[in-house]
């Protein structure tokens, strides 16, 4: 079995052949350069398979001084050790080589004892210089591999979880914390009935319309999406990033995909399917922060007002936008809204009053912070 | 000659350089038939460089002759090439005129010396 590939270089075939013999006795594989020029051939055609050089000082074409100089310069070649084989009363050019980078040096006549010990230690310092390489060269992937993960998580996570993952506060973000939300559930009238009956492609192919809408508006309006569950998606606002008009928010991006949801029913009624959107909102506190097991987190809320916005959602009609009391009192002014009185709600204990929005306030305040009770009431 | 006590061929060299390839008699003999091929070039380099009064051009020849001579115990020919790469590294190749006109002879005695030591060795 091989121990390594020396390269051999000397202008004398007899040294050559002295010296090849003895390395291949040692276990090495040799090759051969008659000067420095072919030698920097042979180097650079396996820079990562020699693993030791032997040189011979005096040389035509290229000396040993100018080859080392030369795989100095080369970051390729640079890192293979070289041993300068010369005669004892050459030791005036061996220091000069050393100071050139050479690794070591071989007197001559070889003796073997010697050089077995001179190409131990060489290979010995290459194999070091390869694990290091081939650490450093796993920390690349590795780092690299990282990167391109966390722009494919990118695409499954919000914007705001995506650069979450990579902030400071993340980590006790993820942790869990109690903060008021806005919570935004979207679902479809119809669907149930709808999924039944579609082939697969068409199924997929309304879902993913219909998800490409909610998605971009949850993007638009900076929110955060929770999770997708076939045609109910759950979307919150005012955390991980702090929104202090957050119920306004939540509203008009219920609005958004109300009316670019619109285009889309048409469409699905003219190939006979009878879909409606429900959207529901409450405002809350609620515990946030990672749920799940290894291998499968999500960064999710939990509380009330996460059922609630469920529930409203459901008790919607077609195309209505259901708010909870304390979102019409966080937003008064800036909507058009309707009471629709008192909710029955499954699993809620006493009956929710909720309003439908109809739509932005025919003029929003002029000064920020002014709100118009008058546009309110003007439209009611 | 500068090295007259020196050995034309020291046989204890050859049968060291025999040891130190495990006793592999075809090696050194294919080494030294190497070293007769190369050789004359190296001389021939030595005197055109010489004899062109360029001292730079006769330092590698006389180097590699000096070191393959030693290889295959051909003592006093690699004393004399040393000799000469000295000279002719210092720019003295005057001061070394009787090793360069002795080298030719010297060359002879030394092939003729290694033929002999073939001869007797693959019998």
């Amino acid at each position: 079995m091989s121990t390594g590939i020396a390269l051999v270089v000397d202008d004398s075939r007899v040294n050559r052949l002295v010296l090849a013999r003895q390395l291949e006795a040692l276990g090495l594989d040799v090759l051969e350069a008659e000067n420095g020029i072919e030698a920097l051939e042979r180097l650079r055609a396996h820079p990562t398979e020699i693993d030791v050089v032997l040189l011979d000082v005096l040389m035509p074409e290229l000396d040993g001084y100018q080859t080392l100089e030369a795989m100095k310069a080369d970051e390729a070649i640079r890192h293979i050790p070289v041993i300068v084989v010369s005669a004892v009363e050459e030791l005036e050019s061996v220091v000069r080589c050393i100071e050139l980078g050479a690794t070591d040096y071989l007197p001559k006549p070889i003796d073997p004892a010697i050089l077995r010990a001179r190409i131990n230690a060489s290979l010995a310092a290459k194999r070091m210089h390869d694990l290091e390489q081939e650490y450093l060269d796993r920390q690349t992937a590795l780092t690299r591999t990282i990167q391109r993960q966390k722009e494919e998580l990118g695409r499954f996570l919000s914007p705001q979880i995506s650069a979450l993952i990579s902030s400071s506060e993340g980590e006790a973000l993820l942790s869990g914390h109690r903060r008021q939300i806005t919570a935004v559930f979207c679902d479809l009238r119809g669907f149930t009935t709808f999924a039944e009956q579609a082939e697969p492609e068409e199924l997929f192919g309304v879902l993913g319309a219909y998800h490409r809408l909610i998605g971009e508006a949850i993007v638009e309006h900076e929110g955060t999406l929770e999770h997708f569950a076939g045609d109910g998606v759950m979307t919150f606002f005012n955390d991980p990033v702090v929104q202090p008009d957050h119920v306004e928010r939540a509203v008009r991006m219920a609005l958004a995909v109300r009316e670019r949801f619109q285009p889309l029913t048409a469409d699905w009624r003219k190939r006979g399917y009878e879909l409606g959107l429900g959207i529901g909102i409450a405002v809350g506190y609620a515990t946030l922060g990672r749920i799940g097991f290894e291998g499968r987190y999500d960064y999710g809320a939990i509380g009330n007002v996460v059922i609630m916005a469920s529930r409203l959602s459901s008790a919607a009609g077609p195309n209505q936008v259901l708010l909870t009391q304390r979102g019409v009192a966080m937003v008064e002014g800036l909507f058009e809204m309707e009471d629709v009185g008192e909710l029955n709600l499954k699993g809620m204990t006493r009956p929710v009053p909720a309003h439908n929005v109809v739509g932005a306030a025919a003029h929003e305040p002029a000064v920020d912070g002014l709100r118009d009770d008058r546009a309110v009431a003007d439209h009611v | 000659m500068q090295e007259p006590d020196l050995p034309l061929l020291d046989e204890a060299a050859l049968a060291e350089l025999a040891a130190s390839v495990g006793g592999d008699m075809a090696f050194v003999t294919e080494l030294v038939e190497a070293y007769l091929g190369d050789a004359p070039a190296q001389v021939a380099q030595i005197h055109a460089g010489a004899d062109a009064g360029d001292a730079a051009s006769v330092v590698r020849p006389a180097h590699t002759l000096k070191s393959s001579s030693a290889t295959v115990g051909a003592q006093r020919l690699a004393a004399t090439a040393r000799r000469l790469e000295l000279a002719s590294r210092n720019e003295e190749l005057p001061g070394a005129i009787d090793a360069l006109e002795g080298l030719d002879a010297e060359w002879q005695a030394t092939e003729a010396a290694l033929r002999a030591w073939m001869a007797g060795t693959t019998g």
